[in-house]
């Protein structure tokens, strides 16, 4: 089982101090954070992608491998990755290099984005987000799949005799998620594939997120990738936590009520017990993740959202401390305990490769 | 016997409201109708009051908290649907608007929709047609040929007043009784029966 963090990179004004952090001290914290992330023991980083403010992160790889070079464990992530307005051409090439770079700590979660404009600014159009994820993906694969492509398609000018380079690292290609909160079309994708299926798990009750993720675990059987409950999930949440559960409430309130996304909507206590949001105790962090698989099955991913609606640095720094010290050690004991012998792990770059060795999916090396 | 599932959405304001009185009337009506076509119905009537702040939640942030998330699964599976507003404006109230901006867009597709609307004067009864009627057409609902206004005027005995408003409540709840009776609710749920993924690619490069 992994534990990470995911950052949506937003910059944000602290509601109560009213100071909002310039770009580069951002860009500059979301790297301290990452680096903390390693330091507190977690597996995870992965970062958003968007290309309007307040966000910054519209450059994952630069991040990521700058990064890589300061950590030696951590692997190196997205959430997501735009494959409906990126060139997949493109997207190959950058997470292959970064994979060089890191080491084949690198894997990678595709999104569609639901940005309206980002869209037509990249030359694309929303209502084809469905047929563009589809298509842009299945060219992604080849490239990483076959050394010389020559393709051709609805959305990107064709392929003739084409090789992405680099190559992927050891002919592996990065382990790939489709992340979505609602398209049953994107959890057919990931089933089809054999690839993971990372649900957000923010703003939607267990019901609905149980509905896509049956979904994937059941087409992921059908398509003869192993039994459903061996399909790749990844979750995400969000917690705020102090020693004393009150103390969580009153310091978290006021980030709440300001937040972009849910200021001047429901309340905190509404929110959390709609959600999964967590704010109180490490125990009931503990207590609500663990209810997760109750709800979804063994997983593989989970992924928590720390550093956002204009916390500062020192505080999320402080967050990461309880996650590593408090609640992933429990976690990792609980979650391994009745964890069927069959249930995989994530894959990574060594079990892919392994995998490769005894006769699995892999690619030839460019000779 | 079948047993078809109607809801009714009423956002009159204050309580009782006349709103509620004509969603009451036209209810009433449709129950009658089926009945007497063979139908067994189970109603839900839903006072949009109750639940505006969950509206307002939901408008913001997408989570449709407290009883709403109940109201919006049981408006998706419904047969029917018995829409009354009272005219704020010259067009139905905000309140009316905000709560069928959170249904999901394809929840009234092809669904039998009656709409209805109060007002203090008949100078506005075309709120009927100039927006209720649009607004459920844009969801692809089918909207009974009849809907239903009624004034301040109506509910005395007036020049025929009274009457000529039951005949109205008669003739629409017919009408929607009909379309009822004939619903096919959707047959397939895409989390039970996803779109193959060959059929998804169908046309795309690969």
């Amino acid at each position: 089982m992994q534990f990470g963090i995911f950052s949506v990179s937003d910059v944000t004004t602290d509601p109560t101090t009213g100071r909002t952090p310039t770009e580069a001290e951002r860009i500059k914290a979301m790297v301290t954070i990452a680096l903390k992330a390693e330091e507190v023991g977690l597996d995870v980083f992965a970062t958003g992608e968007h290309h309007n403010p307040p966000f910054v992160a519209s450059s994952p790889t630069t991040m990521l491998g700058y990064v890589a070079a300061r950590t030696t464990d951590l692997i190196l992530s997205t959430s997501t990755t735009l494959i409906t307005t990126n060139d997949p051409v493109k997207i190959a090439e950058d997470f292959a290099m970064l994979q060089h770079l890191a080491d084949g700590r690198v894997d990678l979660m595709m999104g569609r984005g639901n940005t309206g404009p980002v869209y037509p600014w990249f030359g694309q159009d929303i209502r084809q987000g469905i047929p563009l994820a589809l298509e842009n993906y299945n060219l992604l694969h080849r490239l990483w799949r076959e050394d010389v492509v020559d393709w051709e398609g609805r959305f990107r000018t064709p392929l003739q005799g084409f090789t992405s380079t680099p190559r992927p690292l050891d002919g592996v290609p990065p382990f790939v998620w489709h992340g979505s909160i609602r398209s049953p079309e994107i959890a057919e994708q990931a089933a089809y594939y054999g690839d993971g299926f990372f649900h957000n798990n923010i703003f939607w009750p267990a019901t609905h997120t149980k509905k896509l993720i049956s979904l994937y675990r059941r087409r992921f059987e059908h398509y003869g990738h192993g039994k459903g409950d061996q399909a790749i999930v990844g979750l995400g949440g969000q917690v705020f936590m102090r020693r004393n559960s009150q103390d969580a409430v009153k310091e978290f309130r006021p980030y709440f009520d300001n937040a972009p996304v849910y200021g001047g909507g429901p309340s905190l206590e509404e929110f959390t017990r709609e959600t999964p949001l967590t704010v109180g105790s490490p125990q009931q962090v503990i207590d609500r993740t663990l209810g997760f698989r109750d709800s979804f099955g063994h997983y593989q991913r989970q992924l928590f959202l720390m550093d956002h609606a204009g916390l500062p640095l020192k505080t999320v720094l402080e967050q990461l401390d309880i996650l590593g010290e408090e609640v992933v050690p429990v976690l990792r004991k609980e979650f391994a305990a009745g964890r069927p012998a069959h249930v995989p792990d994530a894959p990574t770059h060594s079990s892919l490769l392994a995998a490769r060795g005894q006769g699995a999916e892999g690619t030839k090396e460019l000779s | 016997m079948t047993t078809r599932s109607l809801v009714t959405v009423s956002a009159g304001m204050s309580n009782p409201s006349s709103t509620r009185l004509l969603a009451d009337r036209l209810t009433a009506a449709t129950e009658r109708a089926l009945a007497d076509r063979g139908e067994d119905v189970r109603t839900r009537t839903v006072e949009l009051r109750d639940v505006a702040h969950d509206v307002m939640n939901a408008m913001t942030t997408a989570v449709p908290t407290g009883d709403l998330r109940g109201i919006l699964d049981d408006l998706a599976s419904a047969d029917g649907v018995i829409a009354v507003t009272p005219v704020f404006n010259a067009s139905y109230s905000g309140l009316f608007k905000s709560f069928f901006d959170v249904v999901d867009p394809e929840a009234l597709d092809g669904k039998p929709v009656l709409v209805g609307a109060t007002g203090g004067s008949p100078r506005h009864s075309l709120v009927l047609e100039h927006a209720l009627r649009p607004l459920f057409s844009h969801t692809r609902s089918i909207v009974a040929p009849t809907g239903v206004y009624a004034a301040s005027e109506d509910w005395g005995a007036g020049e025929a007043g009274g009457r000529e408003l039951t005949e109205r409540i008669e003739r629409a709840a017919g009408q929607l009784a009909a379309f009822v009776a004939e619903h096919e609710s959707r047959t397939r749920d895409p989390y039970d029966e996803p779109t193959p993924f060959a059929d998804l690619m169908s046309g795309l490069g690969a």
